[in-house]
Formats: C-alpha cells, sequence, structure tokens
C-alpha cells in the first residue's frame, strides 16, 4: 500500500488552500486559453512559465497542471459552440458537437464534455497512480515499425468509415497526405514542395489546416445563407445538465475511452490528436445508431472528450518515469523543473516525492475543480449562440485569423488559411469528406518518417514491420477497419437481393 | 487618460536618463524596450537560453530596459534571421543562436549567414553526447568506429534534427577525426516527434547523437549509457563525470553546442559597447553562475571579437565536412 501512502501524502499537499486557490486560478486561465483557437496547453504553460519561477517547484508544478487541464477542458468549447476546436485534441469534438448545437441541443453537448472530460480524466489518474511503470515500458516498445502502424490503423479507420463513398475518403485523404509532405524531410534533409518560402520550411501546422477547413470552411459557407437572414440564433436557453436518455448512451463510451487514451496520450508524440480520433472512430464502429454519428450522436462527443482528457495525463507518464517530454505541453514543463533544479526522469520519485506525489494528487483535484467550474460557465458560453450570425462569424473569423497568428507568427500562414477555407467550401459543396484530410495531415508526416525510420533501421528489410507482437495487432485492426465495412457492405447487398 | 501617457513618457525618459548617468556613458543606448528573440518556439533551448539572460540582466539591473522575450520560430531559426535583414543598422533586438546558424546556411536552407548578424558574445556550451541501450554490445566510441570502419551500415545512428543538421554533423565530425570513411554511407535517422530518447531506451536505434545535457538524468540513472562526449575535459561530477571523452580514447576532435548572442547587421557601435559590457559583467555575476548550475551548462564566455573569429574557424571546418558528405 506504499502506492496509496504516497498518493495520500500527495493530496495533502494538494488539498492545502493555496494550491487549491492555484489550480483554480490555473484551471480558468487554462479554461480561456484552451477556447481560443490556435492557443493550446503548450502556449499557456509557456506563458505563465515565467510568472511560476518565484512560486517554488510544487506550487509552480501545480499552478501549470491546472492550466494544462483547464486548456483540456477548454478546446472542445469553441469546437461545439463555433465548430473552431481550440487545438488538436479538440477537433472530434467537431464531428458531433457542432451538430448536436445547430440542433439546439448544445445544453447537453458542453454539459457531457465536462462530465466525459471529468470522468476521462479521472479514470487516467488512477491508472497513472497504479500503472504507471508498466506503461512506460510499455510505450519504449513501440520502435518506428509501431509508430508507423498506428498511424496506418488510424488512417484507414477514418477512410472507411467516412460517411458515403470511399473513393471520396480516399481522395481526401490523399489531399491531407500531399499537405503533410510539406518541409524539410527529416532523413534526407532536403526541402519538399517549399518554392523558396522560408516559412513552410517547418511544414503546414495541422491547426492551420483544422482552423482554415472548419472555422474559416464555415463562415465562407454562411455567405451564400447570408443575405436571407441565414440560420436563426438561438433565443431560449435550457439548463446545462443532460437526460437520463444522454447518459445511458455516453456511460460506456466514456469507460471505454479513457484507458485507450490513456495508453495513446503515453506514446511519445502521439497524443491527444490521436487518441481522440481514434476513440470516435471506435465508438462509430461499435454502435447501433451508427448513422447518426457526424449528425450530433451525443456517444461521439462523449468518447473523444473522454480521451483527450485521458490522453493529456497519459502524456505526462514519459516525462515523470522517463524523463522524456511525450508532447509540447510536456517539454515546456519539463524545461520548467529543470529551471527549477529538479531533474524529471526514474530518480523523480525517489528525489523528490513531495513534488511527484503532489502533482499526481493535483491532476485529480484539477479534474474535479474544472468539471465543477465549466459546468456553470458552460451557461454563459453557450449565450454565444444568441449571437446572430452576422455579428457572429466575423468574430469566429477575427478568432481564426489571431489564433493561425498565434501558431507561428507567420503571415504565410494566413494565406494557407484562405486557401484552405475556400477549398472546404468546395469540398462541402461536392461532398467530399473532410476528416480524413484533417487526420491524414495530423498524422501523415509521422505515418512517412517512420516508416522510413524503420525501413533504413532493418537495412530495407519489410519483414520489421511485422515482427513484432505489437505491430502484428496493429495490422490487425488495419485489415479488419477495412474489411468489416465491406463485408457488410457485400452482406446487405445479398440479403436485400432476394427482397 | 493623455496626463497618465505624459507621466508615463516622462517616467521613461528620467529612467533612461539616469541609466546613462549611471553607466556614465552621455547616449541615448539602451532604448525603453530590447526585444529579445528567441527564433524557436516556446521550451526549447534556445528558448530557455534567452529567458535566462533576460531574467538574470533584469534581476542583477545590470539592464534596466524592458526586455520581453519574443518567440519567431520557423525554418530551423532562418525566418528570424531573414527578419533581422529587415532591421539592418537597428539596435533593439537580441537574438539567440547556436550552431544552426552555420549549418542552414552551408546545407542550403537559408542564404544568409553569421556574416549577416552582429555577433555578440558567446555565453554558454553543451557538447555532444553519444549514448547506447544500457545492454548494447557496444562499450566504448572505438567500438562504434571500428565497427563502421569495418561496415558503415552496421551502427544506425539516431538523431533528433533532420539530416544534415546538428545531431548528425556533430557525429560525423567524430566519425571524420576517426578515419571513418565513406561518411555518406552511414545511416543517420531522424526523430523529429520527440521520441528519440525513447527510441534509445527501447534499443530500436543503435546509438544516439543528442546533447550531454539532454541525456543526463537518464544517463545518471543508469538507464542509458553515455559511451563519449566531445568536450576537451570531462564535465560535471558523478556518472556524467565518468563519461570520457572522445579525445581520451584517441579522437582528435572537439564539438561544442555553443550558444551566442547575435544582433542585426550593422549595429551602432554604442550597441555593441553597451552588450560587451553588460555581458561581461553578468557572465561573472553569482546570478549567472547558479543558472548555468542548474541548466547544466558550461560557461563558454567569449567577447565579440573573439566569438567572430571563432565562429569563422568553425565554419570553415563545418564547410569542409559538409562538402564531402553531401557534395553541396
Amino acid at each position: 500500500m506504499d502506492i496509496l501512502n504516497s498518493l495520500m501524502d500527495g493530496f495533502s499537499v494538494a488539498l492545502q488552500p493555496y494550491y487549491l486557490f492555484l489550480i483554480l486560478v490555473g484551471g480558468i486561465l487554462g479554461t480561456v486559453i484552451g477556447m481560443l483557437p490556435g492557443l493550446g496547453p503548450a502556449t499557456g504553460v509557456a506563458i505563465l512559465l515565467p510568472m511560476t519561477f518565484s512560486m517554488g517547484p510544487t506550487a509552480s508544478l501545480i499552478t501549470m497542471m491546472g492550466v494544462y487541464i483547464g486548456a483540456m477542458f477548454g478546446g472542445s468549447r469553441s469546437s461545439i459552440l463555433i465548430n473552431t476546436p481550440g487545438d488538436g485534441a479538440a477537433l472530434a469534438a467537431t464531428f458531433d458537437g457542432y451538430p448536436m448545437a445547430m440542433k439546439g441541443r448544445a445544453e447537453s453537448a458542453l454539459a457531457i464534455s465536462a462530465i466525459a472530460s471529468l470522468i476521462g480524466g479521472t479514470i487516467a489518474a488512477i491508472l497513472m497512480t497504479l500503472m504507471a511503470e508498466p506503461v512506460a515500458g510499455l510505450a519504449i516498445k513501440f520502435g518506428p515499425a509501431e509508430y508507423c502502424l498506428l498511424m496506418v490503423a488510424a488512417l484507414s479507420m477514418t477512410v472507411s468509415m467516412s460517411k458515403g463513398n470511399m473513393l471520396k475518403g480516399f481522395l481526401s485523404m490523399c489531399i491531407g497526405l500531399a499537405i503533410s509532405t510539406v518541409g524539410i524531410d527529416g532523413q534526407s534533409g532536403l526541402q519538399r514542395f517549399t518554392f523558396g518560402v522560408l516559412e513552410l520550411q517547418t511544414g503546414i501546422d495541422f491547426l492551420v489546416v483544422i482552423i482554415g477547413i472548419y472555422a474559416l470552411g464555415e463562415v465562407f459557407k454562411s455567405f451564400s445563407t447570408l443575405g436571407e437572414g441565414g440560420k436563426k440564433a438561438q433565443t431560449k436557453f435550457k439548463k446545462i445538465w443532460i437526460s437520463k436518455d444522454d447518459w445511458k448512451r455516453s456511460k460506456w463510451p466514456i469507460l471505454r475511452s479513457a484507458p485507450v487514451g490513456f495508453i495513446i496520450g503515453a506514446l511519445p508524440g502521439a497524443g491527444g490528436t490521436m487518441a481522440s480520433l481514434m476513440c470516435y472512430n471506435n465508438e462509430k464502429q461499435l454502435s447501433k445508431n451508427k448513422e447518426e454519428f457526424g449528425h450530433g450522436a451525443i456517444e461521439g462527443l462523449a468518447a473523444p472528450e473522454s480521451a483527450n482528457n485521458a490522453a493529456s495525463i497519459g502524456a505526462m507518464i514519459p516525462m515523470l518515469s522517463l524523463g522524456v517530454p511525450g508532447s509540447g505541453t510536456t517539454a515546456v514543463m519539463m524545461g520548467a523543473l529543470l529551471m527549477l533544479g529538479i531533474q524529471p526522469g526514474p530518480l523523480l520519485f525517489a528525489q523528490h516525492p513531495d513534488t511527484a506525489w503532489g502533482l499526481i494528487a493535483s491532476m485529480f483535484v484539477a479534474n474535479v475543480i474544472l468539471a465543477v467550474v465549466n459546468l456553470p460557465l458552460a451557461g454563459v458560453l453557450v449565450r454565444l449562440l444568441a449571437i446572430p450570425p452576422k455579428i457572429l462569424y466575423p468574430i469566429v473569423l477575427s478568432l481564426a485569423f489571431v489564433g493561425c497568428f498565434a501558431i507561428s507568427a507567420s503571415v504565410v500562414d494566413f494565406y494557407i488559411l484562405i486557401i484552405l477555407g475556400v477549398a472546404g467550401v468546395l469540398m462541402a459543396r461536392v461532398d467530399i469528406p473532410t476528416s480524413p484530410m484533417i487526420l491524414a495531415a495530423i498524422v501523415g508526416g509521422q505515418m512517412e518518417q517512420s516508416f522510413r525510420q524503420g525501413y533504413r533501421i532493418s537495412n530495407q528489410d519489410l519483414g520489421v514491420f511485422m515482427d513484432s507482437g505489437i505491430a502484428q495487432g496493429l495490422l490487425a485492426v488495419t485489415v479488419l477497419s477495412v474489411l468489416l465495412p465491406l463485408i457488410k457492405a457485400i452482406r446487405s447487398k445479398t440479403t436485400t437481393k432476394p427482397a | 487618460m493623455i496626463r497618465l501617457k505624459r507621466m508615463f513618457t516622462g517616467m521613461v525618459i528620467a529612467t533612461t536618463s539616469l541609466i546613462s548617468i549611471n553607466a556614465a556613458i552621455a547616449s541615448d543606448y539602451p532604448p525603453h524596450t530590447i526585444n529579445m528573440v528567441a527564433p524557436a518556439g516556446a521550451g526549447g533551448g534556445w528558448d530557455l537560453t534567452i529567458r535566462t539572460v533576460a531574467k538574470t540582466l533584469k534581476d542583477t539591473g545590470l539592464v534596466e530596459s524592458n526586455m520581453p522575450v519574443v518567440n519567431r520560430p520557423g525554418g530551423g531559426g532562418a525566418v528570424n534571421l531573414s527578419y533581422m535583414q529587415t532591421q539592418t543598422g537597428k539596435g533593439d533586438l537580441i537574438s539567440v543562436y547556436s550552431p544552426p546558424i552555420l549549418l542552414t546556411n552551408l546545407t542550403g536552407l537559408t542564404q544568409y549567414s553569421y556574416k549577416d548578424t552582429t555577433p555578440l558574445a558567446r555565453l554558454i556550451t553543451d557538447y555532444a553526447a553519444f549514448v547506447v541501450p544500457e545492454n548494447s554490445k557496444y562499450k566504448t566510441i572505438k567500438d562504434v568506429m571500428d565497427a563502421l570502419k569495418e561496415d558503415p551500415k552496421s551502427v544506425k545512428i539516431g538523431g533528433t534534427s533532420a539530416a544534415g543538421s546538428m545531431d548528425h554533423i556533430q557525429f560525423l565530425l567524430v566519425a571524420k577525426a576517426a578515419g571513418v570513411e565513406n561518411l555518406r554511407n552511414i545511416d543517420y535517422v531522424s526523430f523529429q516527434n520527440g521520441s528519440l530518447i525513447a527510441q534509445a531506451l527501447g534499443g530500436h536505434v543503435d546509438l544516439i547523437s543528442t546533447g550531454l545535457g539532454d541525456v543526463a538524468g537518464l544517463v545518471q540513472s543508469g538507464k542509458l549509457h553515455a559511451l563519449a562526449q566531445t568536450a576537451d575535459k570531462r564535465i560535471g561530477t558523478g556518472l556524467i563525470g565518468e563519461i570520457p571523452t572522445v579525445k581520451e580514447q584517441g579522437i582528435d576532435v572537439i564539438f561544442e553546442n555553443w550558444r551566442g548572442l547575435f544582433g542585426p547587421k550593422d549595429m551602432p557601435e554604442e550597441a555593441v559597447a553597451y552588450w560587451h559590457d553588460a555581458l561581461q559583467k553578468m557572465v561573472a555575476t553569482p546570478e549567472w553562475k547558479a543558472a548555468l548550475k542548474r541548466n547544466g551548462w558550461d560557461d563558454a564566455y567569449q567577447d565579440e571579437k573573439a566569438f567572430t573569429e571563432f565562429l569563422g574557424d568553425t565554419n570553415t571546418q563545418y564547410k569542409t565536412l559538409i562538402k564531402s558528405v553531401f557534395g553541396r
């Protein structure tokens, strides 16, 4: 019961009024930062960094934890209300969250998002307490081949799930893959598709793609209807809560997605975006109400929300137990730890038990505090929908540009943003789904790089992609995700024929 | 409001003039605000360095101007470098750079080089470390070099930066000095998603070429084994202090991952003199020494003259290597 004792010691730190206050302030700041497109947890923590220096290591880390988890809660608010994810991890929340809001169910959407985040985060914090060591061990088993197959599995799931025409899904994916190749290629050091533009050397940030396609795309689409008054603004608001039926539908997706999100989050470089997208696809696959997905299915929002909070906690594992930052945010946190004179890694728990366990306990506390703060906050935010489109859309537009600038401080990204916005409208016109493109833009680069890493390390032997148990498992998932819809399609054809 | 503004301006003028009197220099440098630029995003080495410099200068009162830290990422620092060309002749921008300012130019990623800036001072340095998993068959860096001489494909080298950038070049410099031929045939694998150290822990690459500071914790815990580092002497204490230098093992080369400060090209003389003074004083303060210790940095101070000369020499060294490996 050593762990339990240590955790209790951690709580005795995290529950002191001073630290509670810091979590609260950090959490609210984080929520606001998370809501703004382009400003994610990494930026939020980095901005706060200098302020926390005078506080001492424990207080400083706990505040950052508040900001981090706050940003995870906040990220999906803007996904649901204005179809603009605050960061990559909140992308999946647009798929069903925004349709829910359009159908006048924004209150339930905001409520389930906070509840799923709370439950997902708490489950992950429990897993973190109990299994940090074995999960860290699993994470380092992922070599280039396994990373590559993980990305392939994620991509094939999205493409095969995309509504309607699989060929169109495939086309959309190819556009995304093309976007992901822009920039300096790591393995050769050569430039690809940069056309001599310096800013393109680092590639096109997937957040720019997301903001362009979703936020700008949404606004541009409205131009055609704006003259006729556009869609009506919502005027009446219900309580921010969910019905019994909503809960029944969301319960299992939330519980299932948390451990999956946690493990994917623990893989260095995979993160919340991947975790939430994979869990969304899982639920769509498992659900009886498949056709509702994408049109406001509550479980389609609950699953990714649970997964991304779980992933954000999983991402702390490589940093705390290996001393390897697994994501942008944890890299900033690790920098902060170093500046405060604490070396993260295997020795952290032995050398600074107060800080380490205080941090873990603060994950539990932060999740609860944020859920409590977020429910009433949602009551205020939901009134955004009362703003008529002709006023709301210009606000969205300026937020999109500000967010885009915050990512890379580059004007070149503005042009890319506009081009993508127009592309978003055109794709909607001809019914090409956008989610395969976005996912491909996110994972394409890493998929290609890890393929070439694995291929080079094995001296050009493709067998490496089938050697390990993890690799075989991921291959099986990929094959199934392509075959299952096909088999179903064939079966439904043969059964409908005689009738 | 207007009165407040006027008061504020008055205060600014008063403080700046006070500083000049204190410093006994009759000039209008330093300005009220000096932008401290990290040519990368928040959280990396450049960012940490410039923030530490700004904080130390402020805390010790050596510079009283406002020193906001600006992140201008992109192109491995090249975006900021080309921005600096628009600030030629100005004195209110200080940027941090390290060997990539030479490498991005030599590999053709940007047309600008260190010659398009005003080098102000070299401050600190880290060294390269060559690290293997706990149970690796390679016990010394000589073992690795011998294996590479036998078959350049036999050892896979991992690094964070892209091929042709720092992690790759630092290894090749050592390999070249060790007498390995066919440097082009050595397989270098870039892990830019931040998973490099995890890849080494899992034994997915044979050796990683990285910074001594980046692996210090893991080496100390015994999970990774460092074969060699590239300083001219042993560094640090404990297990870190036990890492042999490549020189000790008969490979006559050192590699320094220095970080230094640069102003825009043709920076006014008074600004250069001001920073010469401020930085020379800063590196002697206990605050700066504490920061060095905290971050595991090695003091490598050189003033603007020595630094410029150093840059010239290093540039030639890299140029020869890159030409022989990449033919560019």
